[in-house]
């Protein structure tokens, strides 16, 4: 328990401040807890032999460990191609929608300009598009102009389901920094532009963070487009689709498809990690230039 | 800035990302061209596990020596979204040019006018002894578009040692009685006598099939939900008799958990399954290698079996193939007979044709499924069928008949959600 | 995740003691005049994307709900125009009114659920230590990120009802009447799993964000108005929640859309029984579509859905431009 009060030199006050920090300790471990136990569930179920998986009375920790899931995951066939496929396409998506998304959010929260409020409305309008719907259209439009079986198709569906996302998320943040702080910067020499990069972006980081993620998250997990969009060129079937292998006739190879699910969920936790770093470095920098 | 870092590499990224996918879909417009003379690729899609990895080796070395102006791509395809696959294949410019259809869907696209007419093919691929439930769904209004592939349906699979220890004699079960009163005798302590899900909707049509009813009925030209008539109440009366010799759970189908799992960890005396499950539960658990037994499931009286679903699939060529000559060549290969023999033994299914049943004597699983299969019914051949499944309103019937829902009302309303769907898609 | 820190975001007043800040939210009103071009360049991306590849398509969906389109117009084409009669068959349809009626229950409850979790754990996540906060913020990242398809089989799992830990649980503690209970076969059960399921799905996002949000109120707000004796509810209300208040407002009005199209969860896990248990719009919607071949009526219901969807977000819609007309 050390570690929530380090700085604390009086023993006795570090007690009561325990104490006081019990409901709250409480509460973040039943978060964890109850966040974790679904995923807990789906890397242990990965590990137990298939006769183990279902039982009538659960085994929290398995008796027997076994990686036999992993191997039938890992060498099920297109593995390799699936992975670069489908970290092509969300990559891919994720940064157009960045890119493109962070400069229409600018553009949103600090200029005045005419059809703002038409814009601002039409991304919300966007946000609620229903994508399940659009599917036989986007498939009309996309056989029409021979982009059927393209990963490109694929990137530019998943960069329109999340710019909307990111476009309003970005904006939300921009509008909570204070625009005195670019004002200062401009004063001291820098365009417009640079102050933004400079001050603003790295503010930002956050809310930078999150909408990738959340962009990352959606189209890496997209099944409905990679099953009917991409038909006849097998090479280019994306990572879901991988994930739907391990079924068949008899059922469904469970132990395969939590290994598969788990290492498919590890990327998720890598661009985390990832940003995480960007994040400090850019809060960094920015409290030091700025 | 520390952001300048990624905002660089995403250009070079995401410029990669669009060279690769345009790349990759370039080599294989150019892969697709020669349809006249030469070689033409062919791309045959398979269901996942219809055939085994050697049977698939041993077909395509094959099928390369006799044919080699044909270069074979066989493309395994997952259940998962098949239906929407399939559509989308079916609707595109460069169809796949021959595709696997399960028989209880090929009816919505013999229907759709998306499929190639092989009516004029029916003698050459020797259509007069075809297996009814595989032929009838892949015709439409007197024409043939699907061609039948292979066949199964369920038999119960059952432990020997078990039976032996209870003392029953598995040869003598023929009827429903019998069957009951042997099942009861398995059922006891924690060892169940039938591991029978509430949602194995295939095993109530057949019990529904014996009484003489039927899941749907055509009436004045119009389908309807036929659940509530005497005879299916009384198929669904002996489910629950049979469903509750043992504890499978009641608002689940037999794929979740997987049956054959459940049946691998050894407390179960029988399951209704294709003979091909016996493989998977010998390869969850080796230890029952050689304890598993095959009969038909029994009938009303002992002088027929019970009544089956038939399962399997036929072949269909789209219409947007653009090797439609290859791929006739294709199909008429392995629909036929020779082939036939060694893909029902090589995966105990039961062949595409009734004059070549005795292929499969051998096997017992597939001895028993073919005793079963003269008795083979299909489910009600109209595309409203496939959206039925799509919903499956009978299997929430089961569970809530089970779980004690009232029979009639249950039956009533389901039969009612049966008739919507149906005639929702026609 | 060390890296988020309470103290990690530079706070405005602090690095630069000249200025004093003031509260984001109302935020000067100077030199956000003569853009010029700029703004038009920055919003031609993103409009020219949404006009291609939304609109477009969008249009094409209206399209095919005035068209007798099934499957044998979408492979061969020619559709014939029908004029409002999917509408008229969609509309009597008195089974897509009770559909209705639960996309509304079920978005309700989803919505409160998710929002009063997510801030409560993001006002949590902020009075912890660094571990705990790492610990927290981590866990949460991992539910986010799990597949959908790999979260809802686990939930089946666990609700399973000869093998499920639920039920198991619930027996070990007493209460016999769970021995075997069929979750699955009742629907408002169904119907509460999913909603449990869909809960634990959501709040991993809005509970980030709000914590994202909770880290720009700057500290010596707080500060400030501790030593000026405020108890802790009323600085949430008074000077927390203003800050912030865009932030929730815009997670409140993603979320209202989240669970409003709610699908893969459903299909994969109910399929939208038992009965019509937990069949919702978008449910409904691909039900049409895709098994029944219906194109032209799931059209029709899902741009149906956009309707009434846009009709919930009116009142969202009216406050963010009273808000934009004060900037």
């Amino acid at each position: 328990m050390s570690v929530t009060s380090p700085d604390t030199p009086v023993r006795r006050r570090s007690t009561v401040r325990r104490l006081r920090r019990l409901p709250l300790h409480a509460g973040a471990a039943l978060t964890v807890l109850v966040c974790l136990f679904p995923v807990y569930w789906m890397a242990v179920t990965a590990f137990k032999p298939s006769r183990d998986i279902q039982s009538t009375t659960p085994q929290f920790v398995p008796h027997t460990w076994t990686l036999e899931h992993f191997r039938t995951a890992v060498h099920a066939a297109g593995f390799a191609r699936f992975w670069s496929n489908s970290l092509l396409v969300t990559v891919g998506a994720v940064l157009l929608s960045l890119v493109i998304g962070c400069g229409a959010a600018f553009a949103v929260a600090r200029m005045r300009w005419r059809g703002r409020r038409q814009f601002v409305l039409a991304v919300f309008v966007a946000q609620m598009a229903p994508w399940e719907s659009l599917i036989i259209p986007v498939y009309i439009i996309a056989r029409d102009t021979d982009m059927l079986d393209r990963l490109l198709t694929l990137t530019l569906v998943y960069f329109m389901v999340t710019l909307p996302f990111t476009t309003i998320v970005l904006r939300g943040f921009i509008a909570t920094i204070p625009p005195e702080l670019e004002e200062a910067a401009r004063v001291d020499g820098c365009t417009r532009f640079g102050a933004f990069r400079r001050i603003a972006l790295p503010l930002l980081a956050p809310g930078l963070m999150a909408t990738s993620l959340f962009g990352f998250i959606t189209a890496w997990n997209e099944f409905a487009y990679a099953n009917f969009l991409i038909i006849k060129n097998q090479d280019n079937r994306t990572l879901p689709v991988w994930l739907s292998s391990f079924k068949n006739t008899f059922g469904t190879d469970w132990g395969a498809t939590m290994a598969a699910s788990t290492l498919f969920a590890l990327p998720a936790l890598g661009v985390f990690l990832l940003l995480q770093r960007h994040v400090t470095s850019g809060l960094a920098s920015g409290a030091v230039k700025g | 800035m520390k952001f300048r870092l990624p905002t660089s590499a995403s250009v070079i990224v995401l410029t990669a990302a669009l060279l690769v996918s345009g790349c990759s879909s370039g080599s294989d417009d150019a892969a697709g061209g020669g349809a006249g003379g030469g070689t033409s690729e062919l791309t045959v899609w398979l269901m996942r596990d219809s055939v085994s990895a050697a049977f698939q080796k041993e077909f395509t070395t094959a099928f390369a020596a006799t044919h080699p102006d044909i270069r074979l791509k066989v493309q395994i395809q997952e259940w998962d979204g098949i239906g929407q696959k399939v559509t989308a294949a079916l609707a595109s410019n460069d169809a796949p040019d021959v595709i696997e259809i399960g028989n209880t869907q090929v009816a919505q696209y013999a229907q759709s006018g998306g499929l190639l007419d092989l009516s004029d093919k029916k003698t050459d691929l020797g259509g007069a002894t075809w297996l009814r439930g595989l032929a009838e769904p892949g015709a439409w209004e007197g024409k043939q578009y699907g061609i039948p592939y292979y066949a199964a349906n369920r038999v119960v699979i059952y432990r020997k040692d078990l039976v032996r220890q209870a003392g029953v004699d598995p040869t003598a079960i023929k009827t429903r009685d019998q069957w009951l009163a042997a099942t009861g005798k398995l059922n006891k302590g924690d060892q169940q006598g039938i591991y029978l899900t509430g949602q194995t909707w295939y095993a109530l049509a057949g019990f529904i099939w014996d009484e003489g009813g039927d899941l749907a009925v055509q009436r004045d030209g119009k389908w309807q939900g036929a659940l509530d008539t005497p005879q299916a109440l009384a198929g669904m009366e002996f489910y629950q008799r049979l469903q509750a010799l043992g504890k499978g759970p009641k608002d689940a189908d037999e794929a979740n958990p997987p049956q054959a799992e459940v049946m691998a960890k050894g407390k179960v005396a029988q399951i209704i399954a294709t003979p091909g499950g016996a493989n998977v539960v010998t390869e969850q658990n080796p230890q029952l290698k050689g304890k598993l037994g095959f009969f038909p499931i029994p009938g009303k009286s002992a002088d027929k079996p019970g009544a089956v679903f038939t399962g399997g699939s036929d072949l269909v060529i789209p219409a947007a193939s653009q090797h439609q000559d290859a791929a006739y060549t294709f199909v008429k290969e392995l629909t036929g007979d020779t082939w036939q023999k060694k893909l029902a033994l090589a995966m105990s299914y039961v062949p595409n044709k009734t004059s070549l049943a005795s292929a499969v004597a051998s096997d017992p699983g597939a001895a028993a499924m073919a005793a079963g299969a003269a008795q083979g019914h299909a489910t009600p051949n109209t595309p409203g069928w496939a959206a039925v499944e799509a919903e499956n309103p009978i299997k929430d019937y089961m569970t809530a008949v089970l779980t004690g829902g009232d029979i009639k009302r249950e039956a009533a309303k389901t039969s009612e959600e049966v008739t919507r769907a149906m005639n929702s898609a026609s | 995740m060390s890296a988020i820190r309470e103290r990690a975001v530079p706070r405005p007043a602090g690095r630069r003691p000249g200025r004093t800040s003031p509260p984001p939210g109302a935020a000067g009103r100077t030199s956000r005049d003569r853009s010029g071009p700029w703004p038009y360049l920055l919003v031609a991306p993103a409009v020219l994307g949404m006009l291609y590849l939304l609109v477009y398509p969008l249009a094409r969906a209206v399209l095919i709900s005035f068209q007798d389109f099934r499957l044998r117009q979408l492979i061969a084409g020619h559709a014939k125009f029908v004029g409002f009669a999917n509408y008229r068959t969609l509309l009597s349809d008195p089974r897509f009114w009770t559909v209705v009626r639960r996309t509304f229950v079920f978005m309700a409850v989803n919505v409160v659920l998710i929002m009063v979790i997510a801030l409560l754990v993001a006002l949590m996540t902020q009075r912890l230590g660094r571990i705990w906060r790492t610990a927290v913020l981590s866990s949460l990242v991992l539910a986010w990120a799990m597949p959908v398809v790999a979260a809802t089989t686990v939930f089946q799992w666990l609700f399973h009802s000869e093998f499920g830990v639920v039920n198991w649980a619930l027996t070990s503690l007493g209460f016999d009447s769970f021995e075997r209970y069929p979750w699955f076969a009742h629907g408002t059960a169904a119907f509460a799993i999913l909603v449990l399921l869909v809960v634990w799905q959501s709040v991993p996002f809005a509970a980030i964000t709000l914590y994202s949000a909770l880290t720009t109120v700057p500290a010596e707000l707080h500060e400030s108005a501790r030593i000026d004796g405020a108890g802790a509810f009323r600085i949430l209300r008074s000077i927390t929640f203003p800050v912030i208040r865009p932030i929730v407002m815009l997670v409140l009005c993603l979320e209202v859309i989240w669970t409003f199209k709610a699908f893969t969860q459903i299909w994969v896990m109910t399929r939208g029984g038992p009965g019509d248990a937990t069949t919702i719009l978008p449910v409904y919607a691909v039900q049409t579509a895709l098994a029944g071949q219906r194109y032209d009526l799931g059209s029709a219901a899902s741009l149906a859905t956009v309707v009434l969807m846009s009709g919930v977000l009116v009142l969202y819609f009216r406050q963010m431009f009273r808000q934009e007309d004060e900037l």
